[in-house]
């Protein structure tokens, strides 16, 4: 009888137990919901409270750097508290951004990427009219994001641009000038050239397209044929009911291209084979990539790297000699925020982007080509980069679009679409077909 | 009585609780937001049925759907062929069965993600070197073509999971009375005969339970698929489980694939719950 009542006890308090561990879970989400965040920080002698600032982005590469950063910024300014959350690869930044919404654990600062991404967290985005940063922006960066009254719902993390990349001195020894590639024509020529003497260069094939990575095509190259069309400008691709494809035989022929001078198998070629394995071993002559290589040419052989890689823009009949550049990633301030917050979380950006110190951490640690005036006596720090401002400085550059394709367009029909061409599963003129088809269909 | 009563519900709350907690109440506001146009964060209007109507018409759905029903129907054989085999040939005299059934559970205890990884550089790296030194050209266009990459995951999920099914049948095989095996023995029978009218009636319940987890985990099979094909070559080896979330996350249109997960949650469910209750009736008592 004894014995039967200790156990009781026992699992009574086993139970007891199992409850508080249970509440002490579901006390502490709520805890760390946004109310929780706006009282702790918007006490009611404001300044000398501790700020704390939630930053959220998707930009993985530069994350050390940018805590560095921050950290240099929480000394000079000691009532602010920084905590960085870096996501990589676009789709999982965006999912998790919208789980941490969606729980309550929003961030204080966050990136977006396109007009889609913007659309949906519109409505948690504080004006950033009035930030020193916006006036900065250099023309064609922020207008992307401007409403007409005037209202802006994101600043500019930096420019990005692509083209192809080549290897100078394989070029060199072909007897190839790439500055007089200008034309579809002008760059078959020189492939054809590159790949009759394959073997005396010591090269595996001409180009390495990197068929799995949907992106390289469906996005990239694609934007090329695409810009025109759309007037260079992703908010109109945002608002297109549906896609002329007006340039769909260049594009056609610049894919048949690369696929057939490129390393077989090309379905299943990666990214990090393109550029680790076949370009930055100097395998191939040319790849179609961006600046962003650079960091990962670097890892693999500095020398190479510094002295021995070049970018050409991708030929286009009338818009010869322009690189697409662009803007990849926008900041934005969450508006859900006390007015303490959400000012101090503008003069971290605008310190970023414009002070001295954070100017040198832009170009020199981030590596990022700046987006902003004031930048004009500074040294970019990669050839890549100093490729990408220069075109920019000139405004010889060609709009990016296809960061206003509808959400999951290239990933989930257009490069499957692209891949089924290039595997001999789909004529070009399906594939063309039943991508502005699933263009129609996902703007409804 | 009173006191039984008790006791019974003080068992039974914590798990209840977290029950609800983690699967009810998800299933049921699932099947909430399907009929909804949920993005995510929140929604303005019901749509009723129109998720479930357009699933019928969208293509790439079907064929995930049948990719995966393909998938399942060859890695179900092959993981109870093969499992079965390896749990014979641990449970008989062999010198060496002790360190073979380590060796054969082994792949079962690395991550899918990074198995996925790892036969991704057999299939295209190593398999490409073997195929230029052997002259063997479909060698070298491993989970470049949507027949690899079937092959490929059938290949990676049957390497994985076979030890943890061999394991299982083990379990069985060494609950098989002695005297029934000896007493054939006696009556003349060949090995092959003992184990099709022996053994084999006799681990019919070991069939009910593998056959419930290769089904339901060939269903579900996500993160091998991820890391292995990542859906490629153009989206032909999508599985329905990644089919799901691409359209929730990187498709952003949350509802409808809310409404996806439900049907193929129904799917799941009708079978593998029928499979069990023939496979149930099927099984002999002692």
């Amino acid at each position: 009888m004894l014995e039967n009542h200790d156990s009781k006890v026992r699992m009574g308090a086993l139970f007891t137990g199992a409850c508080a561990v249970l509440l002490a879970a579901c006390g502490n989400d709520s805890g760390a919901g946004p109310g929780g965040m706006g009282t702790e920080s918007g006490g009611s002698d404001g300044d000398s409270e501790t700020i704390q600032l939630n930053i959220m982005q998707g930009k993985v590469e530069f994350n050390e750097q940018f805590n560095e950063l921050a950290d240099q910024y929480m000394e000079e300014n000691e009532n602010v508290q920084i905590e960085i959350t870096s996501v990589g690869g676009g789709t999982d930044y965006f999912t998790q951004l919208t789980t941490r919404f969606s729980s309550g654990d929003e961030p204080d600062i966050f990136s977006v990427a396109g007009p889609n991404e913007i659309e949906q967290f519109q409505d948690t985005m504080a004006d950033m009219s009035d930030t020193e940063a916006a006036e900065a922006a250099l023309e064609g960066t922020i207008e992307n994001v401007t409403h007409d009254d005037g209202r802006i719902d994101a600043i500019p993390y930096n420019l990005e641009g692509y083209g192809f990349i080549y290897n100078k001195e394989v070029l060199e020894q072909a007897g190839v000038n790439p500055e007089e590639l200008s034309t579809y024509e002008e760059l078959q020529e020189a492939v054809e050239t590159i790949d009759s003497q394959k073997e005396d260069l010591g090269i595996e094939a001409v180009f390495a397209l990197p068929g799995a990575e949907s992106w390289v095509m469906g996005d990239h190259l694609a934007n090329v044929y695409l810009s025109p069309e759309l007037n260079e400008n992703p908010v109109d691709a945002y608002n297109a009911e549906s896609l002329a494809f007006e340039r769909a035989d260049e594009f056609k022929n610049m894919l048949d291209l690369q696929a057939e001078y490129s390393i077989e198998p090309v379905l299943s070629l990666d990214y990090s084979q393109q550029v680790e394995e076949y370009f930055s071993l100097g395998q191939v002559a040319m790849i179609q990539q961006g600046n962003w290589i650079y960091p990962t040419l670097e890892q693999m052989d500095p020398e190479f790297a510094e002295s021995n890689v070049g970018m050409i823009p991708i030929p286009l009949e009338g818009y010869e000699d322009q690189l697409p550049v662009g803007v990849p990633n926008y900041w934005a301030v969450n508006s859900n925020n006390d007015d303490a917050t959400v000012q101090a979380a503008k003069d971290f950006l605008d310190w970023m982007y414009l002070s001295d110190e954070g100017k040198e951490f832009v170009v020199s640690e981030f590596n990022f080509v700046p987006a902003y005036e004031g930048y004009e006596d500074m040294e970019i720090s990669d050839p890549l980069s100093q490729t990408v401002y220069d075109y920019s400085q000139n405004g010889e550059t060609l709009g990016w679009v296809f960061t206003g394709f509808p959400t999951g367009y290239q990933l989930n029909e257009f490069g499957p679409n692209l891949q089924a061409y290039l595997g001999g599963n789909m004529s070009w003129e399906e594939a063309i077909e039943a991508s502005k088809q699933a263009w129609e269909s996902m703007r409804q | 009585m009173k006191n039984k009563e008790f006791t019974f519900w003080l068992f039974i709350t914590p798990v209840l609780l977290s029950l609800t907690l983690v699967v009810i109440l998800p299933v049921v506001m699932g099947l909430f937001y399907s009929f909804t146009n949920w993005n995510g964060l929140n929604f303005t209007s019901f749509v009723g049925f129109n998720h479930y109507k357009r699933l019928l018409g969208d293509g790439q759905f079907l064929r995930s759907l049948w990719f995966t029903v393909k998938f399942s129907i060859a890695s179900i054989i092959l993981l109870n062929v093969i499992g079965l085999s390896l749990a014979l040939l641990v449970t008989s005299k062999l010198k060496s069965r002790n360190i073979l059934r380590t060796v054969f559970f082994m792949p079962n205890l690395i991550g899918g993600l990074i198995l996925g990884f790892i036969w991704q550089f057999i299939f295209i790296r190593v398999f490409a070197s073997i195929g230029e030194l052997i002259g063997v050209e479909s060698l070298q266009v491993w989970l470049a073509t949507p027949g690899t990459g079937f092959w490929g995951l059938v290949i990676l999920t049957v390497w994985q999971m076979a030890g943890y099914i061999m394991i299982i049948y083990i379990a069985y095989l060494q609950g098989v009375p002695k005297e029934l095996l000896e007493s054939a023995e006696i009556d003349g029978a060949t090995p092959f005969q003992k184990f099709r009218h022996v053994i084999f009636p006799l681990i019919a319940p070991a069939f009910t339970v593998t056959m419930f987890l290769t089904l339901s985990n060939s269903f579900k099979i996500y993160d091998q698929n991820l890391s292995l094909t990542g859906g490629g070559p153009y989206n032909s080896t999508q599985m329905v489980a990644m089919n799901i979330v691409d359209t929730a996350f990187s498709g952003n249109q949350m509802a409808y694939g809310q409404s996806k997960a439900i049907i193929f949650f129904l799917i799941v469910a009708v079978i593998s719950l029928s499979q069990v209750y023939y496979n149930k009736k099927r099984e002999v008592d002692l």
